[in-house]
């Protein structure tokens, strides 16, 4: 999953990437409004973490703007808490609304409700043949046994499945688990895909070559 | 209560003033056609008194036979038997018993007139009989409603009466005791009058007015119903003209009431302002707007506060979480206290800068009331902002004569580097600021401008507002509160000064510090 979050608060912006990046996202980052409205525009995100106050350009205008061509799931975030405030940001075309101060934990959970909703999911838990994927507890079992993943792994599975029996190509993989500092020449998906086949049998993950990679639906 | 309400308190008061007038109205005007009809009655009463008295014959010398506007009082009028005739000869009859028989006679006199004869008895004394013309006794019939008359002797005793008179006439007692002119009286439903003639007999005309008496209540009943309507016509126009009235009255207390529930947004419509409850209204409804706008205004400087004190909880909050989340090296442990330092020195910034302002606006700052040379004050501020100048690329010109004030010196650069720190910040590259400074009557003049794009016409007005930025997104960074200039504002003003801002969108902008000066 990537993530842009646009906050012009340097020391908000660094410790809220990080821990996004701990929790297994890719995430880019974009200090004034200009910019964020840039790479929303020109990448599919899976999620924007947007500020209200921006300078240059604000949220409210950025979110006018992206919904213009991007449906990306938008969570704003706000130091002003007046209903009315929230009204307009819902109705401009956010997906979800967070106060400020806010604890990680619920930042985190409605950012996976969002990513969950947008793929037409209502709940938490996908299945794709004996594997169980636990979005909520970021967990994975398979015949009812928990496998450890590491956060790159997991989250690769995780968007396989969530795109469950369509083939997801390594562009639009790379996108979506790499940020842009990663280098997309690398092997590193494979060196991914070979350790998760190894972690979760050979067959849950097909290869489509040409095409790029598949999780259930027969294949 | 209901009956408390002002509508019903108008409806109650109109009513009963009213009712009192219309109570008033039908009265008198009762009261008058009675008296007419009494009147006419008594005329008519009187009219026949009068041969009656004739007839009874005054004795010489006494009192006069006094009607008023009878026909026959005094005047030497047509009737002979007139008083003034009679007179001196009924002087010369006093002789009793002389002219006995002329008493008969005297009914005889054409046009009614008494028998003017001499000797005649007196009544109550033997031989007298009392009679009267037949053209008068004509006047009194035998119907219950046609008039009657009695007529007694001075010692009492009846001594004629006519067909139609009840059986149960009494003798007026008052009459017995003083002869005078005639008094009339009520008895049941008869009119009676009786006079005391000076000789001691005394003669009552009366007749029955039941049929009057009954036409009269007939009247007053239809007054009183009448009245009636037009007492519930009355209240009906009152109760509209009350509802009317009180319409505005309502429409005021209920949008108060709305504006009691918090929509300050509300307003009495007043329609017509040219009157009363228009002029209340639009009293109101300013006073309404005003309280609105300091409303407002209270809730967005709350909401700023509460936004600028937001962030850096914000940025404690994700640092620490994201620290806590596993185990870190010492390196990233201390880039999160930093960070939390850097918050919670902004938080403690924003605290102090909302004390001071807080002190200033309620006038519990103290400044010092030292004599000061401002210039002197301008120097020192433009070489502590001199190295920020230099990092920028800016030029700072500084042309200050000696302005002599009195106030507090360290509060006065506050402002000054607050002004400098602006028109730094907000300038272009290679710009430059440029501080002047005048005397002018009494008055002490700075002025600091700047070279930069200056300050649009719809900031221009709320640059001194706290928390008000025209770049909506400086929000926080670079260590401003937003309440600089506000402070600055406060300070010139709590010095008795002003503190103005003028700009030209394109060609920078200048603010101006007017100070009390020194001598």
């Amino acid at each position: 999953m990537r993530i842009l979050i646009v906050e012009d608060e340097p020391d908000l912006l660094r410790s809220l990437a990080q821990a996004l990046q701990e929790e297994g996202y890719a995430v880019d980052t974009a200090a004034d409004g200009e910019t964020g409205l840039f790479n929303a525009q020109n990448y599919d995100y899976d999620a924007v973490v947007l500020d209200v106050m921006l300078p240059k350009v604000d949220g409210w205008e950025i979110l006018r703007r992206l919904r213009k061509t991007k449906k990306t799931p938008v969570l704003m975030l706000t130091a002003r808490d007046q209903p009315r405030d929230r009204v307009r940001g819902l109705d401009t075309g956010a997906d979800d609304y967070v106060v400020k101060p806010f604890d990680l934990p619920e930042l985190f959970a409605r950012l996976r409700a969002l990513i969950r909703r947008s793929a037409g999911r209502t709940s938490n838990v996908i299945t794709a043949g004996d594997v169980v994927i636990d979005t909520g507890a970021r967990q994975i079992s398979r015949g009812g046994q928990a496998v450890a993943l590491t956060a790159r792994e997991y989250a690769l599975v995780e968007f396989l499945a969530l795109h469950q029996g369509e083939v997801v190509t390594r562009t639009a993989l790379y996108e979506h688990l790499f940020d842009e500092n990663e280098s997309t020449l690398s092997n590193l998906l494979d060196v991914h895909v070979s350790n998760i086949r190894k972690k979760l049998g050979a067959e849950f993950i097909t290869t489509r070559r040409g095409h790029g990679y598949c999780v259930g639906g027969g294949g | 209560m209901i009956f408390q309400s002002i509508r019903w308190r108008l409806q109650l008061w109109y009513g009963l003033v009213f009712l009192a007038l219309l109570a008033g109205f039908g009265g008198t005007a009762y009261d008058l056609l009675r008296s007419l009809q009494l009147r006419h009655l008594d005329g008519e009463i009187q009219r026949r008194m009068v041969p009656l008295a004739n007839s009874l014959r005054p004795p010489p010398g006494g009192p006069r036979f006094f009607f008023p506007g009878g026909e026959l009082t005094n005047s030497p009028g047509p009737t002979p038997g007139g008083p003034r005739q009679d007179g001196p000869r009924m002087g010369r009859g006093g002789r009793r018993g002389d002219q006995g028989d002329q008493g008969g006679r005297g009914g005889d006199f054409p046009g009614g007139g008494p028998p003017g004869g001499r000797g005649f008895p007196r009544p109550g004394e033997p031989g007298f009989q009392f009679r009267l013309p037949a053209d008068q006794a004509a006047l009194f019939g035998s119907e219950s409603n046609s008039f009657y008359y009695v007529v007694w002797g001075p010692d009492g005793q009846e001594l004629a009466r006519s067909e139609a008179a009840p059986h149960d006439v009494p003798l007026p007692v008052a009459a017995e005791a003083a002869p005078g002119p005639p008094e009339p009286r009520m008895r049941g439903v008869f009119r009676e009058v009786y006079h005391a003639t000076p000789g001691g007999a005394v003669a009552l005309v009366g007749r029955s007015i039941a049929e009057e008496l009954a036409g009269l209540r007939l009247l007053a009943w239809e007054l009183a119903a009448a009245g009636g309507v037009v007492l519930l016509l009355g209240l009906t126009g009152g109760w509209w003209v009350a509802t009317r009235a009180i319409r505005p009255i309502e429409d005021i207390s209920a949008t108060a009431v709305k504006i009691a529930a918090g929509d300050l947004s509300q307003r009495i419509s007043a329609a017509d302002t040219d009157n009363e409850l228009g002029r209340l209204a639009a009293v109101l409804n300013s006073t309404f707007a005003r309280l609105e706008a300091a409303f407002a205004q209270q809730q967005q400087f709350t909401s700023d506060a509460a936004h600028e004190l937001r962030t850096p909880i914000t940025v404690m909050l994700t640092q620490t979480q994201t620290a806590l989340n596993r185990e870190r090296g010492a390196a990233e442990y201390r880039a999160t206290v930093e960070a939390c330092q850097r918050a919670a020195q902004r938080m403690r910034k924003l605290m102090e800068s909302l004390l001071e302002l807080a002190r200033l606006e309620a006038g519990q700052e103290t400044l010092q009331r030292v004599p000061f040379d401002l210039s002197k004050t301008v120097g020192d501020c433009v070489e502590f902002v001199r190295p920020l100048a230099e990092t920028r690329r800016l030029e700072i010109h500084c042309a200050v004569p000696a302005l002599p004030c009195v106030g507090d010196p360290e509060r006065m650069s506050q402002v000054v580097t607050n002004l400098l720190g602006n028109a730094l910040e907000y300038n272009q590259q290679f710009g430059e600021v440029r501080i002047t400074g005048e005397r002018q009557s009494g008055t002490v003049i700075l002025r600091v401008s700047n070279s930069g794009p200056g300050i649009a016409a719809e900031d221009l007005p709320r640059i001194f507002e706290r928390f008000y930025r025209a770049d909506k997104a400086r929000s926080g960074s670079g260590g401003h509160t937003g309440l600089g200039l506000a402070i600055s504002k406060a300070i010139v003003e709590a010095h008795g000064g002003s503190l103005e801002a003028a700009s030209q969108p394109g060609a920078g902008a200048t603010f101006t510090v007017r100070l009390p000066g020194a001598g």
